[in-house]
């Protein structure tokens, strides 16, 4: 099946791309409809099929090519990328048909949200693939354009607010990122590599021993400072809670299961081929201390009473401060605890994001308030809430239980016990908000409301049941495969 | 020369956060860009494609000024938008931050100190652009002022960056630039003006 790598790199972030063009030549919102899924099955197959390929090689040396590189990261990802974007392309014409006013003209708000969504998922896939740090960073920034168009897309005041919020200071934030790497490249330049390559990761793994320390630390701290603005890591995350909230609820999902995901992948990498020459006191300071501190910083917000997307983006900034401080970690239980933290914290999130769109219709009001009581009005919404919320506050059988399990065991297997510490009482605490949040929103009071009819639910109950074997299918393989296997032990090597 | 251009292109960034009015931070954007331009031409050494790179910095030069101006004719205000700080706090908030940049930043490599203190000094000026300034016209310029700073330290790197690299760096900042101006006529469209102090609903 190797051999059909280098065509499916290429095949996977080119189809969504010809997605695009085919959406901008629809004439029509029903031929727009009609193109989206049909491209966003083969593009979710395709990379399916990639991860599949990658994830059975198990721990052998990642797959590479002239300017990709795919290892067990990079494939976990990409699966969850495809899920993601094929389940967030599947709802879209839901959204479209009943999410009301948009920026553009109705005829063309099909079309116009179709193109940038490719475009989105198409940087998305390619994110893991790209075996170069430039070319990672410069997609990332492509990411930005398409992403904030659809961040404002209603084109409501909160929306173009959320939107201009998250251009600004993620452009900002990747731009500290790209003077990072242009200081990396004068270091390379300066050891006779001049070209593309020499940004690759696996160059620049080979380099990290040799590179002087002082202009790598430099370039380590504004390349983490900067996708950090990106990731939504506090101190820097003030886009992410208005964008996750203002986005529609398919956009929120890829925001927060995928393009933060993709980002981290890159400071884990950075952290990685970096960490010869900086020193693995200083890297795992500045991921747990990244990670720490978007946890506390997180907490407090999952006690309020904040509107259901709020809440989901509040809780998105916790779990990438759990993710963070596994990275730091870098034991092979909190690797272990990342990978299936990736994975589950992605299909949860994305569940709960899609359950807006039925409670938007419910609860017009949820829009900026708290709900209340939704399980009055529809079951079926309430369920999904309800398994998105638990899966989140890592209740067994949730996958983020086990990984929560491994990363903190994986604290305190590489002795940082007082960290590991704060960290479990973080997690109560979080965990505690969000089952309060349960109670209010979803269970809550469900008098004299009027039932809606089972045909309207029928979406929501497929996605719940489907993502939620998702997860019990995660936790399983976490159980089976993850701890101790060489899948992980070559992860927590950092071998590019 | 070259570190006279650079000192121009670094005061023209302490200049972009004092000005008042959005004509004459276009046209000083302009000014600095091609002072980059300029930089560039003189460090391309006979290499095709480094001159290629300092023809599209050129360009970037005129394009990016003449579409801001575009922008500035259909987003007309009715008075200048009142600053939260004035313009002596604000070049003083600005120079401590280049000021920090020569500071703290050590040798990166490049033999030019000068240089590398300004490219650094630029981004971070650009960043108080985007924090100090209340127009969302000046918080793009400031965007561009930051990229600049970055133009300015890839196109000094020895043999140069990656065209891939440049290139797409370019690309980019067209497309954010092209997606931000759309958001400035939408929002000015919607509150009237491009103060962005009335963009503050999002709060917990």
């Amino acid at each position: 099946m190797t051999e059909l790598v280098p065509t499916l790199v290429v095949l996977v972030p080119a189809v969504p791309v010809l997605g695009m063009l085919l959406a901008l030549l629809a004439r029509s919102p029903r031929q727009a409809d009609a193109a989206a899924i049909a491209t966003a099955i083969p593009t979710a197959v395709g990379a399916l099929v990639l991860a599949a390929v990658a994830l059975a090689r198990g721990g052998q040396p990642p797959l590479r090519g002239h300017w990709y590189l795919i290892d067990g990261a990079s494939a976990v990802l990409l699966a969850v990328v495809a899920v993601v974007g094929l389940c967030s392309t599947l709802v879209s014409p839901t959204y479209l048909r009943t999410g009301g006013r948009s920026w553009t003209t109705a005829a063309r708000s099909h079309s116009l949200y179709y193109a940038a969504l490719f475009l989105f998922w198409a940087t998305l896939l390619a994110v893991p693939l790209i075996g170069n740090l430039a070319a990672a960073w410069l997609i990332v920034e492509a990411t930005t354009a398409a992403s904030a168009l659809l961040v404002a897309f209603s084109g409501r005041r909160d929306a173009l607010e959320a939107g201009w919020k998250y251009l600004l200071l993620t452009t900002l934030g990747l731009s500290v990122a790209f003077l990072g790497i242009i200081v990396l490249a004068i270091g390379q330049a300066n050891a006779g590599h001049h070209d593309l390559h020499a940004l690759d990761w696996h160059a620049l793994a080979l380099a990290a021993h040799t590179m002087p320390r002082g202009p790598t630390l430099i370039a380590f701290v504004l390349l983490l400072a900067g996708l950090a603005t990106k990731i939504g890591w506090a101190p820097v995350h003030n886009w992410l809670p208005d964008a996750h909230s203002e986005a529609p609820p398919p956009i929120s999902a890829l925001l927060s299961a995928a393009l933060l995901p993709s980002v981290l992948l890159i400071a884990w990498r950075v952290k990685d081929i970096l960490e010869p020459s900086v020193g693995t006191a200083t890297t795992h300071a500045v991921f747990i201390g990244l990670g720490l501190a978007s946890m506390l910083v997180a907490v407090p917000f999952l006690w309020r009473s904040l509107p259901w997307k709020r809440l989901l983006a509040y809780s998105s900034l916790e779990h990438m401060g759990i993710i963070g401080l596994g990275i730091g970690f870098g034991t092979p239980l909190a690797i272990a605890g990342v990978v299936l933290h990736v994975a589950g914290h992605a299909l949860a999130k994305a569940l709960g994001f899609y359950a807006a769109l039925p409670l938007l219709r419910i609860q017009p009001a949820t829009a900026s308030r708290a709900p209340e009581g939704v399980l009055g009005d529809s079951p079926a919404t309430a369920t999904a809430m309800g398994v998105s919320l638990i899966a989140l506050a890592g209740l067994p059988p949730s996958p983020l239980f086990l990984s929560e399990l491994l990363i903190l065991l994986g604290g305190f297997a590489a002795g940082d016990v007082l960290v590991s510490a704060v960290a479990v009482v973080a997690l109560a605490l979080g965990f505690l908000g969000l089952l309060h949040a349960l109670m209010e929103s979803v269970i809550g009071d469900q008098g004299r409301r009027r039932r809606r009819r089972s045909r309207e639910e029928r979406p929501i109950v497929a996605l719940t049941a489907i993502l939620g074997m998702g997860m019990l299918a995660c936790g399983l393989a976490g159980v089976l495969l993850l701890p101790g296997s060489g899948f992980v032990d070559a992860l927590a090597r950092g071998a590019l | 020369m070259n570190a006279v251009l650079v000192t121009v292109m670094l005061s023209i960034g302490l200049a972009v956060i004092v000005v008042r009015r959005r004509s004459v931070g276009i046209l000083l954007l302009a000014a600095q860009s091609l002072a980059l331009g300029v930089i560039a031409i003189g460090l391309a050494g006979g290499h095709s494609g480094e001159f290629l790179i300092a023809g599209v910095l050129l360009a970037k030069a005129v394009v990016l000024p003449a579409l801001l101006y575009l922008l500035i004719r259909r987003t007309p205000e009715a008075s200048l938008v009142l600053a939260a700080a004035g313009p002596i706090v604000r070049l003083a908030a600005a120079g401590a931050a280049a000021l920090c940049a020569v500071l703290l930043v050590p040798p990166l490599g490049l033999g030019a100190p000068h240089t590398e203190h300004a490219a650094f000094a630029l981004v971070l000026v650009g960043i108080a652009i985007v924090v100090l300034r209340r127009p969302i016209l000046f918080q793009l310029l400031g965007l561009i002022v930051a990229e600049n700073g970055l133009s300015l330290l890839a196109v000094s790197v020895p043999g140069g960056l990656s065209y891939v690299v440049e290139f797409g760096a370019l690309f980019d900042l067209a497309l954010i630039v092209t997606v931000a101006a759309a958001f400035a006529q939408r929002i000015h469209t919607d509150l009237g003006t491009g103060d962005t102090e009335l963009l503050r609903g999002l709060r917990d």
